[in-house]
């Protein structure tokens, strides 16, 4: 009997970005139920991906069970591993869907449930909705990162294994070889970080730019300056401060002189 | 109060025959003297209980003595004429007289001499006794020698010798159980003490209300205290056996060697290490860090699976903290040993603070703050991070952005609390204005 609580790993911890996310469209589209049943308007896909040029996301989920809204029939959708994991159905309404990511049995973690609210329409500002409307897809994602703290011996083991990125390589088969060889084709080097520029044709472009360290660039810098207007909100805030004490003496001397 | 009842019984049973026959006399109401009388007429006016039918009596008055008395006293008083008996021999048996220690010179000279008591005191002491009946009060008042002697003195002197004579007749060995009670109880008796004692039972008499007061809440208090004394003891019996009871099984003295320290102290070393939040800090100095036990590992091929987990597993319980001087390298607690780039590549971070077991999620930490205990507080964050612009979803938690979104977070803490703050202010000013004005 293997024991129930593995050796694990000290203060490391292992981080994976993956997206969360969901496309829509207005139907009639290719892949969608055609004719639309009544009032569908849309069709939409929402989706758990790895990033384009990451590791496998089977390697750690094994499986995904979406909870989409109640109206729907078989409201609780199941995606196993291999994968995609993904469920593209047809309606009018957003809701939030409920997805549950059921982790590898190596890790010997409990699942756990994350929130995406789904989007059929375009959103954003001017430009990008008329870009949405355009190429009548509208997507909306957001990056998530599952950090596994201290994880055990053998999903250490497994997260750090070369073979995670397989399924961005190219077969390249030796002559006799047992092993065939994996090359990476492709211009972005893999890796578990964020790319330093995201392949262009990849992906789905969301409401910020692809996922590349190029956008978290962007995001820092939008931070900053928000960072720099509360400070200036402080600054207003202390100067208040600095009047109103002075006031509070005059009154003061005031109030004693009477 | 002398019912009709007992003046009658007083006066002889002769009057009985002369009552009306089978008819039981009670004294108590008339209405049922009146109904057995004469049931068949009705009462006119009220009959004297005293009213007897019967012949007259002669009586005679005059002169006698009191045959119980010692002196010459003679009363005048009416009689019955055919009394003949001795006038108050009914109330002889009320002659009581006191019990006196009888005893003469010789015993006197033997046995009862007292240094400040001469015979002729005593003597006169014991007639006045006799005289008053035993009633202390009036002995005092009347017995009265050269000497102030009180009540207490007096009594002293009277009930020793009344014991010694007590003795002397009966001795001791043959005396009977209330006899030696008696006894007992006249020997020891103490003036000063019975002094005191009524001294103290006046000053009860006298006392004022609030006095009674507060006597009683004292007593109160006493009462409780006394109730709960049984508790307090166990209470501080368990303290006490609490505090002694640990004793130290291992002998102190062991230690006492320097080889027997320095390997108590590597034991602490060790044991600690083992913990995951290690108390024991490391310093510069190499000498107080511990002795080199551990060497450090090496990087090696990573074809060699086999090899590594064994030595990875032994290398895994080596210490991990950088600043210790025999520090191995970063890979040493990883099962696999990479370098950085591999390390960067598959997103192992390797932690230098305490870290949270089980899985959490980097979004969280950028949208978690942003809630806070109440609604309104909640809202008021959100109203400030708009303002600042930063939108509600930020999609990429990268630890860089939750870095600087911790930065934003902070600042709109302080700002709040200095709003706050600027509330109470103002509210202080418009109220001191109010004041100036």
């Amino acid at each position: 009997m293997a024991p129930t609580t593995s050796k694990r790993v000290r203060n490391t911890t292992i981080r994976r970005h993956f997206i969360i996310g969901n496309e829509s469209h207005l139907l009639p589209y290719a892949g969608y139920a055609n004719p639309a049943p009544d009032n569908h308007t849309k069709g939409w896909k929402v989706y758990v991906r790895p990033l384009p040029n990451g590791p496998d996301l089977t390697t750690w989920l094994k499986k995904v069970q979406f909870k989409l809204h109640h109206t729907y029939t078989d409201a609780s959708r199941t995606i196993e591993a291999p994968g995609p994991y993904e469920v593209s159905e047809t309606g009018y309404g957003e809701f939030g869907v409920e997805i549950r990511l059921y982790f590898a049995s190596e890790s010997g973690e409990k699942a756990v449930y994350r929130e995406h609210y789904l989007v059929l329409a375009p959103y954003g500002s001017e430009e990008q909705k008329a870009k949405m409307e355009r190429e009548n897809l509208v997507v909306a994602e957001r990056m998530e990162t599952v950090e596994f703290n201290e994880p055990t011996m053998e999903f250490f083991k497994t997260l750090t294994s070369e073979d995670q990125y397989n399924w961005l390589k190219v077969k390249k088969g030796r002559g006799k070889g047992k092993k065939p060889d994996f090359v990476f084709e492709g211009e972005v080097e893999p890796t578990a970080q964020l790319p330093d520029k995201a392949d262009a044709g990849q992906g789905g472009m969301g409401a910020g730019g692809a996922w590349s360290q190029v956008y978290e660039r962007q995001v820092l810098a939008q931070l900053g300056q928000s960072a720099a207007s509360l400070d200036q909100a402080l600054d207003e805030e202390k100067r208040g401060m600095e009047s109103r004490r002075k006031k509070m003496e005059e009154l003061g001397v005031a109030v004693s002189a009477k | 109060m002398a019912t009709g009842a007992d003046i009658r019984a007083a006066l002889g049973s002769d009057f009985a025959t002369n009552a009306l026959p089978s008819l039981p006399r009670t004294a108590s109401t008339q209405v049922s003297q009146a109904a057995t009388k004469n049931s068949s007429q009705p009462r006119r006016h009220k009959r004297s209980l005293l009213r007897r039918g019967g012949k007259a009596v002669h009586w005679s008055r005059d002169s006698t003595g009191v045959s119980s008395r010692r002196d010459q006293l003679r009363l005048i008083r009416w009689r019955r004429a055919r009394d003949d008996e001795e006038p108050f021999a009914r109330f002889a048996k009320y002659d009581v007289h006191a019990e006196l220690p009888q005893y003469d010179a010789e015993i006197y000279e033997a046995h009862l001499t007292h240094p400040e008591w001469t015979k002729d005191e005593t003597d006169g002491l014991m007639e006045a006794y006799g005289d008053n009946y035993g009633k202390w009060p009036v002995i005092t008042d009347r017995y009265d020698t050269g000497r102030p002697r009180s009540m207490e003195d007096l009594k002293a002197r009277f009930y020793g010798v009344s014991a010694t004579v007590l003795s002397l007749n009966t001795p001791i060995s043959s005396m009977t159980g209330p006899q030696y009670t008696l006894y007992d109880t006249l020997r020891n008796f103490d003036p000063a003490k019975e002094a005191s004692r009524k001294k103290l039972a006046e000053g009860h008499l006298q006392r004022r209300q609030t006095e009674v007061d507060e006597e009683t809440v004292l007593l109160g208090e006493l009462q409780r205290i006394m109730l709960n004394q049984a508790n307090l003891d166990s209470e501080r019996e368990d303290l006490r056996r609490r505090l002694d009871h640990p004793l130290a099984n291992t002998n102190g003295y062991q230690y006492n060697t320097s080889q027997a320290l320095t390997q108590l102290w590597q034991q602490l070393l060790q044991t600690d290490r083992m913990k995951k939040n290690q108390r024991l800090r490391a310093t510069g100095n190499q000498t107080f860090d511990g002795l080199p036990g551990t060497t450090p590992t090496s990087a090696r091929p990573r074809d060699s699976i086999a090899g590594i987990s064994d030595s990875g597993a032994a290398s895994g319980r080596r210490p991990t903290r950088d600043s210790l001087p025999s520090a191995t390298t970063p890979g040493s607690t990883l099962p696999v040993d990479m370098s950085k780039a591999d390390l960067a590549r598959f997103g192992v971070v390797v932690a230098q603070d305490k870290i949270s077991s089980g899985i959490t999620f980097a979004s969280d930490r950028l949208s978690k703050p942003r809630i806070a205990k109440s609604t309104l507080q909640t809202d008021k964050i959100a109203a400030i991070l708009t303002h600042a612009g930063v939108p509600d979803l930020i999609a990429l938690p990268t630890p860089a952005v939750i870095e600087q979104f911790d930065a934003i977070m902070s600042k709109v803490h302080a700002l709040l609390d200095m709003r706050k703050l600027a509330e109470k202010e103002e509210q202080e000013l418009r109220v001191r204005s109010a004041e100036a004005a």
